[in-house]
């Protein structure tokens, strides 16, 4: 956990990118490729942490979330034309207003195989955000807020800072209740010394309070008026851009500017979010350096997503392997090697060389 | 450099102003100590130095407070915060990050620093308070003192020209304390900070300070003038003083040095006198003594806590507690090895030690909150940790270090009724026991609104309604001024006169002196030392009490042992 | 029990400019979620069905911080930011106790209770805050994040806006906030169902949004998906915070009021000159 690590976000963009590049096709094999670069990677970078534990958790949502979808393949079949069929199921009679929807009925090979390729690609991007999420340290990301976040931010970290003690807190009054004669297990007493502990929080809020105050919080930069009201007007004047956009693209009219006019808008935002840091004289203390490692590493995650879109633009019949008719999916050259370069940050990463003890599941 | 005209401060809603009439000027690169019994608005006075009364608190400020020039009704806190640097009692909730090194910085990010500024004065800051080697810790990792240090640490590196403190010592044991004051020192020595600091403990810091300001009672004026003059006419005042009010002393010696320079005549006039001599003798004889007697003049209107209560008796054992070859071990350290201690009825026994010693440990295993790796504990005839809790709080009562943690009500008379219905006790035995130990605590009180004196008697009573024969107390003092310490000192011997066996943790070598039969030293999880209380301390240089050393070689542990001797 | 006379505190205030800002973002916040419903087959939305769910994440995501950015510069004292913080650490803690137990989430009761005696502006800080922290905490950042925090603002500012903040006291208000509490939780679900419901390819099953087909149509289908996926856990998140609610209300109410009261948001700070 030195200052030495690398900027949590080029971890973020590295994942994003993967995760869009999942997202791009339905090949099982690429789609698996992509799950072990990053599984690969995590288990070569990820630092002895309580939060690198996350990419376990996700795994299993993305497990969760892929055989739900088969079970809901299974329940209520597919609109697609199969005609390999695994078993029947009894159907149940649906009201009129279930416009269509049926329960049970045929289960074909097609179907169960399309779901889980859809499954498959929303799980891979699950999976590649849980390699986000064990990868960057979280306090050092809420340290490149930008300056106009400065106050949320303080409060993320003093809640990041208090949750641990929070939870010592109710460990050491749900055992204080024993000297009172009252059993110290069960639901019952943690329902109990819940309200001491929040007392006990709300106190320590008000002394804090003071601590930061005595200590410059809050100290503001005298910021012409005029800077002040550009804020404004570019806050507001952006987000009435970003409405009107997301308008057009939601009407058949607004095609041709629903796109510009949102992305305008978004951009004076954001230059309203940059300029209103102004308002806080506040500077940092060894910021993470946006160096060498972290460009290669956020520059391998973006060229795998260019690359596997050029390929799906190229070639979609080879990333998106039909299932009517059923044919058995190949692994297309090109693009897996594009998905290899996902790997480089296992190699220019600065983390700790010994990989943690325990391999993803 | 600090400067209050005619200050009186009245928060909202109150009748009368907390303080009034403060008038005086701190010079720079002075040691003001800031000192009187609890309650007067000593931290009242010292928030007003950072602007936090009333700007943060609320209330009426009248008069003028000007810190460096700039006056607080002008400059919020925040605005002050590159002149004053205060830190509180209690360092946990002064941290806003969780590492050492970016708490270091959190100010100084806050006041906009240069980050070649801010690296510079980190790397300063953790050589001058030898926090080096704990940069990358985790805050919540570090022991008490070392957490002082740090918040200190971190006020510090915005080179703020005052540093208020309120009580940075009374929760720390006396080597931490140590740390800390030298750390003070050497600010006001090496840098020419100023330094207005309140503290209970003043047997710590007086030698340190420069001046006092003295708030004798609520609502009255505070004096300032220097240690001995205004120790004179204090109504708090440590050992030292008391010992030389005593044998007259004019100017009265502060410290313990000037003192024994002083107390030839009173060795003469002592000689031969000092029992405990005789005492420490017969070491294995004296622990089943019936408690010592003489002590009792010191509390002249000396009446019954407990009227006709006795404790029920144990008829199985003899002991009221029992530990054989115990060891613990949690998160694989040994916490406590080869501890064996009896401990009868009507004894009162001080562990001491440092921080980590095992002390706390101990009186868990002893309430059954730790169950022992090897070894036997009984209390009372039972296993502690197999025990229902139930059945256990009539065999032991522990009062933890933080006594809030006993106390789930909302009011004390709520608080006392559950304790009647824990305990099986008669209604209102709790409420009771409250009114005795300490009149004046309001039904409708909320127990968190107490004061530090006050909540620990509470706890106590808690604990008490259950009648237990043995009574755990876990660092009772902190936070205590002197008088709610003799009101508790007074108490604790009054049950051990009933047959109560008392086993205190504790860091605080004058109670320990004035209370214990016997002293168990611990180090490193093991006994290091067991015997009677003047043979213990007497031997050891950082367990003996003041007047010890004071009147060494003879053997004296307290004022009102010599006080006795010469009437 | 008293009735405790202690009005509402206003922690954090929302100027006009938060005020729109919050209400402009909310509204590309509800397009988002209803877009299934409301585009056309012809819209660009529709057009890209499988990548707008992503587009509107991240949109949002920089929405939800400019939000954030408007409210910071109207005003987040020390103690409004040491308050949200405490309390987001306690909502994050709690949130754990309830995974994976079919839908026991005391967090929901507890952001209820703190925006109606907080106010509504730090109802909505305060539930964003908590989400986000408890992202951070257990490394749960994913798509969902900016409508949770967004969601879980709105449900807590809704605490906040409920009738007779500073009279109501009692019975009448523990029953205000249940119900309230009952269906907010109801709503909750609702709406991360239909950020998580677009995810599903269009075609690749009958509980998937259709851009051909009509309104009628796809609330039918995203009524069966609600009904499958999530009802019975948001029953169970309801449940718990009727009973949360009614049981340890009035000590948490009390707990919460005691404490703005010791905080002093708003106690007037007055200087007078020396006198004599």
């Amino acid at each position: 956990m030195g200052n030495c690590g690398l900027h949590p976000g080029a971890w973020w963009l590295w994942s994003l990118a993967l995760g869009t590049a999942a997202t791009r096709t339905t090949n099982p094999l690429l789609l698996a490729l992509l799950i072990a670069t990053s599984a690969y990677v995590v288990a070569a970078c990820r630092p002895d942490t309580p939060w690198a534990r996350s990419y376990t958790a996700f795994v299993r949502l993305a497990l969760a979330v892929l055989l739900v979808r088969l079970a809901f393949a299974a329940a209520l079949g597919s609109p697609l034309p199969g005609t390999h069929v695994i078993v029947t199921l009894p159907e149940l009679p649906l009201p009129h207003w279930a416009q269509g929807i049926r329960l049970g009925g045929k289960v074909t090979v097609e179907t169960l195989l399309h779901a889980a390729y859809d499954g498959l690609r929303l799980a891979t991007l699950l999976i590649c955000v849980g390699a986000a999420n064990s990868l960057a340290n979280p306090a050092r990301l809420l340290k490149s807020l930008p300056g106009a976040l400065y106050e949320m931010g303080v409060a993320v970290v003093v809640a990041l800072t208090y949750a641990p003690n929070l939870i010592a807190d109710v460990q050491r009054l749900r055992a204080a209740r024993r000297l009172r004669g009252r059993p110290d297990r069960g639901i019952r007493g943690l329902l109990h010394v819940g309200l001491p502990v929040l007392e006990g929080a709300l106190e320590r809020s008000v002394a804090l309070a003071a601590a930061m105050d005595a200590r410059g919080y809050g100290r503001t930069a005298d910021v012409p008026p005029r800077v002040r009201r550009t804020t404004t007007a570019l806050t507001l004047g952006g987000l009435l851009g970003v409405c009107a956009g997301t308008y057009g693209l939601l009407t058949a009219e607004g095609g041709t500017y629903g796109l510009p006019v949102l992305l305008a808008g978004l951009t004076a935002a954001l230059a309203g979010l940059r300029l209103g840091g102004r308002r806080t004289p506040r500077t940092r203390y060894r910021p993470d350096r946006w160096d060498a490692r972290a460009w290669l590493v956020a520059g391998s995650g973006a060229a795998v997503a260019a690359l596997l879109a050029l390929a799906a633009a190229r070639d979609p019949a080879a990333l998106h392997p039909g299932v009517v008719p059923l044919v058995a999916p190949t692994l297309p050259l090109w693009p897996a090697a594009a998905v290899l370069l996902g790997l480089l940050p296992a190699f220019v990463s600065p983390a700790p060389r010994s990989p943690a003890p325990k391999e993803p599941s | 450099m600090i400067r209050f005209e005619n200050v009186s401060v009245t928060y909202d809603g109150a009748t009368e102003p907390t303080v009034q009439g403060v008038d005086f000027e701190v010079p720079e690169g002075e040691l003001v100590l800031l000192a009187g019994p609890s309650g007067v608005g000593k931290s009242t006075v010292l928030g007003a130095v950072s602007g936090l009364v009333p700007h943060f608190t609320g209330g009426t400020l009248r008069g003028r407070v000007t810190v460096a020039g700039r006056d607080t009704r002008t400059h919020k806190p925040r605005e002050l915060a590159d002149v004053v640097g205060t830190v509180g009692q209690d360092p946990l909730s002064h941290f806003v990050t969780d590492t050492v090194e970016d708490e270091l910085a959190y100010g100084m990010e806050s006041l906009g620093l240069a980050p070649d500024v801010m690296r510079r004065r980190v790397e300063e800051t953790l050589d001058l308070l030898g926090l080096a080697g704990l940069r990358d810790r985790s805050i919540a990792t570090l022991s008490g003192g070392q957490q002082q240090r740090v918040a200190i640490g971190s006020v510090l590196t915005p080179h703020p020209r005052v540093l208020v403190l309120d009580e940075p010592t009374s929760a720390l044991d006396p080597a931490a304390a140590e740390e800390v004051l030298a750390v003070l020192q050497r600010l006001v020595h090496d840098l020419g900070t100023t330094v207005l600091m309140a503290e209970h403990r003043l047997e710590r810091v007086i030698q340190y300070a420069d001046r006092i300001a003295l708030l004798p009672s609520p609502g009255a004026a505070p004096l300032l003038g220097t240690p001995a003059e205004i120790m004179a006419v204090s109504p708090v005042y440590p050992p030292v003083v008391d010992l030389g009010r005593l044998a007259g002393w004019s100017p009265l010696p502060l410290t313990v040095r000037d003192a024994r320079r002083r107390a030839a005549d009173l060795r003469q006039q002592l000689e031969g006198r000092d029992d405990n001599a005789l005492k420490g003798r017969g070491a294995v004889v004296d622990l089943r003594l019936p408690p010592r007697d003489r002590d009792q003049s010191k509390t002249p209107t000396h009446r019954r806590w407990f009227p006709r209560r006795r404790t029920p008796a144990t008829p199985t054992t003899s002991h009221t507690a029992e530990v054989q070859a115990l060891a613990v071990t949690r998160d694989r350290v040994r916490a406590l090895r080869g501890i064996d201690l009896t401990v009868t009825p009507g004894e009162t026994i001080a562990v001491m030690g440092r921080n980590g010693a095992g002390k706390s440990t101990l009186l868990n295993t002893l309430v059954g909150l730790v169950a022992p790796t090897t070894g036997s504990v009984t209390v009372g005839g039972a296993e502690p940790h197999r025990t229902p809790p139930r059945d256990l709080v009539r065999r032991v009562g522990l009062v933890p270090q933080e006594p809030r943690d006993l106390l789930y009500a909302d009011t004390v008379a709520a608080e006392c009724a559950a304790a009647d219905a824990d305990a099986g006790a008669a209604p209102g035995a709790c409420r009771a026991l409250v009114s005795e130990l300490l009149p004046g605590i309001a039904d409708d009180a909320h127990p968190r609104d107490l004061s530090e004196g006050q909540r620990l008697t509470l706890a106590l009573a808690v604990v008490l309604t259950a009648r237990p024969p043995l009574l755990l107390l876990d660092e009772p003092t902190r936070g205590l001024d002197y008088a709610a310490k003799a009101r508790l000192v007074a108490l604790l011997r009054d049950l051990a006169a009933q047959g109560h066996a008392i086993v205190l943790a504790t860091h605080d070598v004058e109670l320990a002196a004035e209370l214990a039969h016997r002293v168990i030293l611990l180090a490193e999880g093991e006994v290091i030392a067991d015997g009677p209380t003047a043979e213990v301390v007497v031997s050891s240089p950082s367990f003996a009490p003041q007047v010890t050393k004071i009147l060494a070689p003879q053997r004296w542990l307290t004022v009102a042992e010599v006080r006795e001797a010469l009437a | 029990m008293t009735g405790d006379s202690t009005p509402q505190a206003r922690a954090v205030r929302l100027g006009p400019r938060s005020l729109t800002a919050l209400v402009l973002v909310s509204a590309v916040g509800v397009a988002a979620l209803g877009r299934p419903f409301l585009s056309p087959p012809t819209a660009q939305a529709s057009a890209h069905a499988q990548d707008a769910p992503w587009f509107f994440t991240c949109l949002l995501l920089l929405l939800v911080a400019v939000v954030g950015a408007t409210i910071s510069e109207s005003g987040l004292g020390p103690k409004a930011v040491a308050m949200l913080g405490v309390l987001a650490a306690t909502g994050a803690a709690l949130r754990p106790l309830g995974a994976g137990t079919a839908g026991i989430e005391p967090m929901f009761f507890l952001m209820v209770l703190s925006g109606r005696v907080l106010g509504p502006g730090f109802g909505f800080v305060l539930g964003a805050v908590t989400m986000f922290a408890s992202a951070l905490l257990t490394g749960g950042v994913g798509p969902w994040m900016p409508f949770q925090m967004l969601s879980m603002g709105w449900f807590t500012m809704g605490a906040g806006l409920l009738p007779g903040p500073d009279r109501l006291r009692g019975r009448g208000e523990l029953l205000l906030l249940a119900g309230y509490g009952f269906l907010a939780a109801f709503a909750y679900g609702l709406v991360m169902n239909l950020q998580g419901w677009p995810y599903f390819t269009p075609g690749s099953s009958p509980l998937a949004p259709d851009p051909h087909a009509g309104p009628l149509a796809n609330l039918a289908r995203f009524a069966a998906y609600h009904l499958a996926t999530s009802l019975g856990w948001d029953l169970g998140r309801a449940i718990v915070t009727v009973v949360l609610a009614v049981t340890l209300g009035p000590a948490i109410l009390k707990a919460l009021r005691r404490a703005t009261r010791r905080a002093a948001f708003e106690s007037p700070v007055t200087f007078d000159a020396p006198t004599g």
